[in-house]
């Protein structure tokens, strides 16, 4: 926190002198929305460290601003003072889903793009004694019966994906919403939920371990950590989805501070050092510039409205 | 032999000095209302990118337990709970500062956090896989008979039933504030975005405690009181310690078992076993004005719950609270996925996770101790003086969990609401126990209800529910009974033995 008071009184300094250097000539702040710990804020801890060792003398300052489903952080971000000084880490459920369940004083639209630097991969596994094993079980038992998946909050992004998925596959689920992503999957491995969504990595220890079994990726190809587990695409539904890491600005930044950021992003997604610790953490370290970003974002961001409408969630909180 | 090699690693003059360091740290940390465990051990997470795992992962825990403690000091001192975990420590702890006897307060809190830990650490590193089953026993309806029986505690607590379940009630109303947990909507939020996730647990704390606790002072303010005159003493006596061995004992053991519970934590168990300590004990009345035996009970209670948490974490790859969740991303990381795996891949690292929970509740004992009498000193502080200084940590500490200005209005408007409580005898800790278990206990009554299509009979079948259900029923049918049987005994004298 110390760190956080030094830099604000750093930035309210800075910002009475001239500006004379190249940017950034400040420490540059990203706002996180969520707790300091989870999964998006150590990925965006990392992601400071690997500027500062990568732009000698540039300091960062990694800001918590948790709540209201990441709205309230993502808004922060989007309204602040559009100088480059100020960015936001783009997560999926606040960019993309938010806006559309209401509660959310921005839309898709007032981002300013800068980079995607890692992709969290999905899966949708089978939780301890489901009574189904594999895709084709799975699919079978959903025939006859809602299969329960759980997902970390209402209107948050597996909730929608496994939503998303069954629209596309033409099932029926019946979700069971979790306060946050530890508290299902410990129902996942304790039984009391038939699926889940999750990540390659915990997916990997606890398909290991026998807790879970993997049912089918949400890519289009098979991925390295799961040769065995086909996509649902193979299988004929033409369904993919994963959720991202990225940096974006407010609207109006000057371009060329936004060159030197989108420049400063590749820099650091194909740092070496960089990708083996954001591999450890179970992300997959990939960029895409920013157009590319605010395209795949565009894109979630349609198919998300689609799946909302149908739940009867869009515009729930306006 | 082999697992004794695992251990080598912890007697590293390095890895011992991080410990203590990370130990000292937290217990700062903790002991500054406002910042928390959680905070501590996530943004220190990135310093241990460099570290070797043992030696990161046990500075994390090192923090953890000094944060968790470290809550105490603020408590009794200043009546503001430095961590939730220690919210219910404020009953006794303040009232024995007030008296004069902070240091010895201070020491029991030390040293019952010291056994609360070393117990939960023994279990730990002996029983963690075989208790590591109990965490995924717990589906919706568990929660929700846990929950309910740990709404019974109000009723004990409560000196005036009625007003204790008015604020009970209260609480349980206020904590709807914010998104459903099942549908998502926002209720009562009055459009305001802030208030989207619900009120603020830990400035609604401060608020509760310590804000409105400084109203009360200023009211006396104008009437000329002594000042608190310190005793110096930081160690309990004998007597005391008699007075007050199974209420640590207690609280030890509801720590553990609550510990290993996922998504319950440290509040939850040091309210149980404050409640316990005083259910079971000789002189329930003395609980609640600066009783040991009170402090001995949360202490204990809330640091087994440190180390018990990491047992699920371990064991599971599930987190047993908060901070271990965040553990958990200290541990992926280092490239090490928690889980049964874990054990059979990397036993040095679980092995000197159990040694390192060791030696950062010995630092903290240490530490603890010694730093008793400079805390103390904050009472010597004129009256004025600390009043205002208070005002001022209240702000900065509900601010800076969160940096958003809505947790300010949070914090003073449960400081009126506290003051007005307190002034009008109805109980802040009643409030308090339902902010805290009203949304576990909602959340898992809907989730549960529709896991199971509606049906209510899910919420009476299975051992642990039915268990907690027969406790709820003892524990608020017990005291009618109890005067019953005494009545009857009155009755025929012959009878009593």
């Amino acid at each position: 926190m110390f760190k956080t008071t030094v830099a604000a009184i750093a930035l309210t300094l800075g910002a009475a002198t001239p500006v004379l250097a190249d940017f950034p000539e400040r420490p540059i702040q990203i706002i996180v929305p969520y707790s300091a710990g989870g999964s998006t804020d150590l990925g965006i801890r990392v992601v400071a460290d690997a500027l500062e060792s990568k732009f000698d003398g540039l300091r960062t300052v990694v800001r918590n601003q948790p709540g209201g489903g990441g709205g309230i952080g993502t808004s922060a971000a989007v309204h602040a003072r559009p100088d480059g000084y100020t960015l936001g880490a783009g997560a999926q459920g606040p960019i993309a889903i938010l806006p559309h369940v209401g509660g959310a004083d921005y839309t898709v639209d007032d981002f300013e793009f800068v980079g995607l630097f890692s992709r969290s991969l999905q899966l949708l596994v089978a939780c301890k004694d489901a009574p189904f094993n594999d895709y084709d079980s799975f699919m079978a038992y959903a025939q006859t019966k809602a299969p329960q998946i759980g997902n970390s909050g209402a209107g948050g992004a597996n909730h929608v994906s496994a939503e998303a998925f069954a629209k596309a596959a033409g099932i029926k689920i019946e979700s069971i919403p979790f306060g946050g992503s530890s508290e299902a999957r410990t129902a996942c491995i304790g039984g009391h939920i038939d699926a889940m969504v999750a990540s390659p990595a915990e997916a990997k220890t606890a398909a290991d371990a026998g807790q879970m079994t993997p049912l089918f990726v949400m890519e289009d190809k098979r991925i390295d950590l799961f040769p065995d587990t086909p996509t649902a695409v193979e299988k004929g539904v033409d369904f993919t989805w994963s959720s991202y890491k990225g940096l974006f600005a407010p609207k109006g930044i000057p371009a060329a501070d936004l060159d030197w950021l989108r420049n400063a992003v590749k820099e650091v997604a194909s740092d070496p050092a960089f990708i083996a610790k954001m591999t450890e953490m179970g992300e997959f370290v990939t960029y895409e510039d920013g157009p590319a970003f605010e395209a795949r974002v565009k894109k979630d961001s349609a198919m998300s409205k689609a799946v909302l409408e149908d739940l009867g969630l869009l515009g729930m909180n306006k | 032999m082999e697992t004794l090699s695992y251990l080598a690693p912890l007697a590293q003059l390095d890895v011992l000095w991080t410990i203590a360091l990370g130990t000292l740290g937290g217990l700062i940390i903790g002991a500054l209302p406002g910042l928390t465990a959680t905070m501590g051990v996530a943004l220190l997470i990135p310093m241990t990118f460099g570290m070797a795992p043992v030696m990161g992962l046990n500075m994390l825990i090192g923090i953890y337990i000094g944060g968790i403690y470290g809550g105490c000091v603020s408590s009794i001192l200043l009546r503001t709970p430095g961590t939730p975990a220690s919210a219910a420590t404020v009953l006794d702890g303040y009232p024995m500062a007030q008296k004069g006897h902070a240091g010895k307060a201070l020491g029991m809190a030390t040293i019952a956090s010291t056994i609360g830990g070393l117990i939960a650490a023994v279990v730990l590193a002996t029983l963690a896989p075989q208790l590591a089953g109990i965490a995924l026993e717990f589906g919706a309806p568990e929660y929700f008979a846990l929950a309910l029986f740990g709404l019974t505690i109000i009723a004990s607590l409560s000196g005036d039933i009625l007003k204790g379940a008015i604020s009970g009630l209260l609480g349980i109303l206020i904590s709807c504030v914010g998104a459903d947990p099942i549908s998502g909507i926002s209720r009562f939020t009055f459009g305001i975005q802030g208030f989207a996730s619900g009120f603020a647990f830990t400035p609604a704390l401060i608020g509760l405690f310590a804000l409105s606790e400084v109203f009360t002072q200023i009211e006396r303010l104008a009437s000329k009181e002594p000042p608190v005159t310190l005793v110096k003493n930081r160690w309990p006596s004998w007597a005391d310690m008699k007075e007050s061995r199974s209420a640590l004992i207690r609280g030890s053991f509801i720590g553990t078992l609550i510990g290993i519970i996922p998504g319950t934590g440290s509040g939850t168990a040091s309210w149980i076993a404050y409640n316990e300590a005083r259910r079971s004990s000789k002189t329930p009345e003395k609980f609640g004005t600066g009783h040991m035996p009170g402090i001995a009970a949360t202490e204990s209670a809330n640091n087994a719950v440190c180390a018990a948490a990491l047992i699920p974490l371990l064991a599971l790859g599930v987190p047993g609270d908060v901070v271990t969740a965040v553990l958990m991303g200290g541990l992926m990381i280092q490239g090490l996925a928690p889980g049964p795996m874990l054990f059979q891949t990397n036993p040095d690292v679980v092995v000197g996770i159990f040694g390192g929970t060791f030696i950062a509740t010995i630092f903290m004992f240490i530490f603890g101790m010694a730093l008793i009498p400079v805390f103390s000193k904050i009472l010597m502080v004129p009256r004025r003086m600390l009043t205002i200084s208070i005002v001022l940590f209240c702000f900065i500490g509900s601010f800076s969990i969160n940096l958003n200005p809505v947790d300010l209005y949070t914090m003073v408007g449960f400081g009126v609401l506290g003051w007005g409580m307190q002034k009008f005898g109805f109980s802040q800790a009643a409030l308090c126990i339902a902010l805290i278990l009203g949304p576990m206990l909602e959340a898992n009554l809907r989730r549960g209800l529709l896991q199971a299509g509606d049906n209510l009979t899910e919420f009476l079948s299975g051992p642990i529910t039915l268990l907690f259900l027969a406790l709820t029923v003892l524990s608020l049918g017990w005291p009618m009974v109890a005067k019953a049987l005494a009545r009857k005994s009155n009755a025929r004298p012959e009878i009593t033995e």
